[in-house]
Formats: structure tokens, C-alpha cells, sequence
């Protein structure tokens, strides 16, 4: 009886569960959370393709159990051991399920275990032609992101100079110089969460820790100048305006 | 009248659809937010990871099975497979390229795959269609050449790697004694089953029948390997491999050990692979590019569903050694 249930349902209820959460995502805005907006559109018209399908399923298959020729033992174990086993693993699954995808609350990246040093290695994602591009753009709207390409590409001082910067994210001390410079950065999405990567720009401010902490979220203004660190590897930094904490956005990453 | 019983709508299984929705919307607008709160650092990293995998591959999942259910169900019996050439090779070389038609990431590409073994293709020509149909597909080339343009051939190997690989696996299987045999045995049973194509009236039942049979197969491996991929994602540090990066052989290695790890869908992982553009060598991102869309702990979960342990473990070695004599190739050339 179990085992009938398991075969016949265990993917229809994870379907479900699946389904109400995207839904809940996208209707409550979070759905950013874990995958790039590029996917918003297809993932909840999917959703609402499945949960029309899984409801389906439970509508039409009941009635079909006297005319069915097909295996719903389906692809498990015939031992009797074996089917025990898998049938614990479908409860601890649906139940791993449940409590991860309904109840937990949905969550962002934690910012205080990231160091510079994967910043620095991963900086800039964007394509040279999309890079070129944003030389002539209104600097005031870049985030971390455009920043971070443009100093990877190599902006020089004069753009620096008449472009100021205002962006925000969460601290990083750079471990070549923590006393004196630290990162403002996101983490970048490419497709989903699993491939988020930190990127970031330097901040040239002495005694930065007398004020801030790592992994708290700032909002840093001010313009690109050579770095006055005698030891950072960065070779421009913003010297800062104003640095104001903030809280941690809704939207945290960049994409 | 077995087909009008069939077709006909059990109002108390509607009903127990609709109330497992509600009790699940109930759960997730009822939860307490602070109920979870000693949930945080590496363990709350892994779960939000494992959950990104989860959501970002549902839909292509659901995409791949209702690809699946249409050819299996939906199109006249025999329609894929009268139009495929009859010899072995050629219908290989036209299979690998299938993609095109079936733009579906490698997570929808296994139900699609198992609906085209149940329809009748074999386990070298199915094979075939899954490790190349991620990579020759437009929205990747189109991705790849975005991210990279024609730069150091890196999407000349992607697309010329990926079709040669796809297709030694094809020859290698084609040519097994009992190719069958690769497959696990419940799958090897349901595909000996008669699957002519269901009459008119029944086909919503069996459609509906399709989606339960292959979500239960398909989500339990794809929850678990998301689990694994976003709890190593988070206990090995990205770090050890990117200090490889400068070496010919290791350089390689390490991105399709990368790849391996952090399954990312081969839609977009061009842009994810730019970013280690200027610390690894042509080679390693072009091995990241060709590996990841065929073998990946997501996808090998998936896959097991369908195939032995044994043909997975194979095929791993063959796709990876095949992988690291391109990266090594493109690294000595470029």
C-alpha cells in the first residue's frame, strides 16, 4: 500500500511543494533570491504548468488503477528491505522538503565569510562590448558591478575624476592592507545562487573598522583616486564622501 | 468501457489535490520567520544553495517532461523515429544535433532522453542525444559567443568538443554486445513494455500518468544532488581551485572539477566561466564549457534514475578524459 503510494504520489507532492513555493516567491517578490530575474517569467509559468498537471494527476489517476498494465512499483528496490528503506527515505525527502521549501524563511548569502581575496580573483563579469559601453553612461546609477568591470578593464584617472561613485554593499576587509582599505561588494548572479560570486571595489578609508564591521552593508560616495595604501594590490580606490550603514537590501544581489 | 472510466474526473482526487495545495500555501504563509533563526553561516549558505539548484532546474525539469509526455503520448507513434535517418551514424550525428529543435537544458534533457528510450531509440543514440543536445543548442551557442565572441576558439571547441565527445560515447554504446544492459533494470523492464501509443480517449490519463511516473522519478535525484552540490559549494573553498589556474594541466582540472561541483545550467554558464577568464587558461574555461552540460552531480543523480552505476562511472571517465585532452589541446594551440 505504502509502496503503491510512494511510487504513484511521492513526485506529484514534491511537484506541489515545489510549485506553492515558486508561486509564493514570485508573488511575494523574493524569487530573486535564488535565481536571475532573466528566468522570473519561465519559472512561474512553469510552476503554474506543473500545478496544473500534478493537480491533474490527482484528478484523473484513481481511476485508472483497474485498466493499468504498468509497473507502480516503479523504480525501487523488490526486496523487502530494500522497500523499507526507500520507503524512509521518501518520508525524510518529503519532510526535508516541507520544512526546507514551505517553512524556512527564504534567505540571502551570508556576507561576513566572504574574504577579498575572492573578490579579487573573481572581479567583473561583463563582457568587453558591454564594459566599453558603460564609458559615456551616467556613473551615479553604476553599482558594484559596473564599477568593479571598469576598474577590471582599466578606466583611467581622468574618467575617475569627473565620475563619481555612489554604491552599496557589504564590507570586506582587504586582507593586503584591513587597516586602511576595505571592498563594497555583492554578490553577482550569473543563473542561480550556486554560482553567486563576490565582486567589489575598494575603499580607501584609515581606521575603517573603528566604525564598521565585516559583512555589515554600507552605502559608500565619493570619486576613484589613486590608492594612498602603501600596501593594498588595488591600484585606484574610492576616497569616500560619506559612508552611511544601511540595511541589507531586498534585493541584494547584482545581476 | 475502460477508456470513458479512464478520461472520466474523480472529484475526491480533485479535491485532495487542491486541499494538499492549501494546506502547503497554509504552512508557508503561516510559518514563523524567527522559527528558524539558529539556522544561519555554512548550514543556512547550503540550504539556500541546494534550494537555488532546486528552483532554478524545476522548470526545465517540468519543460523536459512534458517534451517527454508530448513525444511519447501527444505525436503519432513512430513520428520522431521515422524521420531519423535509418543508419546508425548518420542518425547519431542527426540526434546530436536535436537540440535545436529541443532547446531544453541538460535537466530537462533526461526525461526527454528516457522518453526517447521508452520510444524505441537505443541506449547509444539516446546517450548521444543527452550529452550533446545541452551544448548544441542555440540559446548556449548564442550565450557562449555573447560571453566570449570568437575569442581564443573558445566556442568553436565548445560546439566541435561537445559534438565529438556526444558522439565516441554514441559509437562506444552502439557497439556494446548488450547495450541495454547499461540501463538499471526497473527502467530496462518499463522500456520492454508495449508503449504504443495510448488511444485518443485515454491520452489525458495517460499524460497525467506520465507526469506522476517521472516527477517521482526525476525530483527525489534532483532534490538530493542539489543537496550535495550546495553542501560541497559551501565546504570547498573556491579558492584551492582557482590557484591552479595558471597551470596547462591543472588549469583544466580544476574548472572541470568546478563544473562538476557547482552544476550550473549550460544555458548561462559562459557568463558564470568569464569571470575566471583572466586567471585560467583557454583551455581550462573551454574544459568548464564542454564538461559541465554533460556531467554534473546534479545531472548524475538524475541520470542514475535511468542508468547503472556502472554506465555512469564510465561514462564519467570517458567524457572527462575526452574533455582534458580538448582542454589540453586548445591550451597548446591558443
Amino acid at each position: 500500500m505504502f509502496d503503491r503510494l510512494r511510487a504513484r504520489w511521492l513526485g506529484v507532492v514534491l511537484t506541489l511543494a515545489g510549485v506553492v513555493a515558486i508561486l509564493w516567491l514570485t508573488a511575494t517578490g523574493r524569487l530573486g533570491l535564488y535565481v536571475h530575474p532573466r528566468y522570473f517569467v519561465f519559472t512561474a509559468v512553469a510552476a503554474v504548468a506543473a500545478g496544473v498537471l500534478a493537480i491533474g494527476a490527482f484528478a484523473l489517476l484513481p481511476h485508472t488503477e483497474a485498466d493499468d498494465d504498468h509497473d507502480h512499483d516503479g523504480e525501487g528496490p523488490r526486496t523487502r528491505a530494500g522497500r523499507l528503506w526507500f520507503g524512509i527515505g521518501a518520508v525524510v525527502l518529503t519532510a526535508a522538503t516541507f520544512v526546507s521549501m514551505l517553512l524556512l524563511p527564504p534567505s540571502t548569502l551570508d556576507t561576513a565569510s566572504v574574504q577579498s581575496n575572492e573578490i579579487s580573483d573573481t572581479a567583473g563579469s561583463l563582457p568587453d562590448e558591454q564594459t566599453t559601453e558603460l564609458v559615456g553612461s551616467d556613473s551615479t546609477s553604476f553599482t558594484v558591478k559596473e564599477w568593479a568591470a571598469l576598474l577590471r578593464q582599466g578606466v583611467d584617472e581622468e574618467y575617475t575624476a569627473q565620475n563619481p561613485a555612489d554604491v552599496s554593499g557589504f564590507v570586506i576587509a582587504d586582507d593586503a592592507d584591513p587597516d586602511n582599505v576595505f571592498f563594497v561588494a555583492r554578490h553577482a548572479i550569473t543563473c542561480c545562487t550556486v554560482d553567486a560570486q563576490p565582486i567589489g571595489v575598494p575603499v580607501y578609508q584609515p581606521d575603517w573598522a573603528e566604525s564598521l564591521t565585516d559583512g555589515e552593508w554600507v552605502r559608500v560616495a565619493g570619486r576613484f583616486e589613486p590608492n594612498q595604501s602603501a600596501t593594498s594590490l588595488e591600484p585606484l580606490a574610492i576616497v569616500p564622501t560619506a559612508v552611511e550603514p544601511i540595511d541589507e537590501p531586498a534585493d541584494p544581489y547584482v545581476y | 468501457m475502460p477508456s470513458r472510466r479512464a478520461t472520466a474526473v474523480s472529484g475526491r482526487g480533485l479535491l485532495i489535490g487542491v486541499v494538499l495545495v492549501g494546506a502547503f500555501l497554509t504552512a508557508r504563509l503561516l510559518s514563523p520567520p524567527q522559527a528558524f533563526a539558529a539556522i544561519d553561516g555554512a548550514l543556512g549558505d547550503g540550504i539556500t544553495l541546494a534550494l537555488s539548484v532546486i528552483i532554478e532546474s524545476l522548470p526545465f525539469v517540468f519543460l523536459g517532461i512534458g517534451f517527454s509526455i508530448i513525444v511519447q503520448v501527444w505525436l503519432p507513434e513512430g513520428f520522431l523515429l521515422r524521420r531519423l535517418p535509418r543508419r546508425s551514424l548518420p542518425r547519431r550525428l542527426v540526434l546530436s544535433v536535436l537540440g535545436v529543435l529541443l532547446p531544453v537544458c541538460e535537466c530537462g534533457n533526461v526525461p526527454l532522453a528516457r522518453g526517447f528510450l521508452m520510444s524505441g531509440l537505443t541506449v547509444g543514440e539516446s546517450m548521444t542525444f543527452l550529452l550533446a543536445a545541452p551544448i548544441l543548442n542555440p540559446v548556449t551557442i548564442i550565450t557562449t559567443y555573447e560571453a566570449f565572441g570568437w575569442e581564443d576558439g573558445v566556442l568553436v571547441s565548445r560546439i566541435l568538443g561537445g559534438f565529438l565527445i556526444a558522439n565516441l560515447v554514441g559509437i562506444i554504446y552502439s557497439r556494446m554486445p548488450r547495450p541495454m544492459s547499461a540501463l538499471t533494470p526497473v527502467f530496462e523492464r518499463s522500456c520492454s513494455v508495449d508503449h504504443s501509443h495510448a488511444p485518443r480517449g485515454k491520452r489525458l490519463t495517460r499524460s497525467a500518468e506520465l507526469f506522476a511516473h517521472e516527477t517521482t522519478a526525476m525530483l527525489p535525484s534532483l532534490f538530493v544532488g542539489a543537496a550535495i552540490a550546495g553542501l560541497i559549494q559551501v565546504a570547498v573553498s573556491r579558492d584551492v581551485l582557482v590557484t591552479l589556474g595558471s597551470n596547462p594541466l591543472w588549469s583544466v582540472v580544476a574548472l572541470m572539477a568546478l563544473a562538476f561541483v557547482v552544476s550550473i545550467c549550460s544555458n548561462v554558464d559562459a557568463f558564470f566561466v568569464l569571470a575566471l577568464g583572466s586567471t585560467f587558461m583557454p583551455g581550462a574555461i573551454v574544459a568548464f564549457l564542454v564538461f559541465g552540460p554533460m556531467i554534473d552531480i546534479k545531472m548524475l543523480a538524475m541520470l542514475r534514475t535511468t542508468f547503472r552505476a556502472r554506465t555512469l562511472a564510465l561514462v564519467t571517465a570517458l567524457v572527462a578524459l575526452s574533455t582534458l585532452v580538448l582542454g589540453l589541446a586548445v591550451n597548446l594551440l591558443v
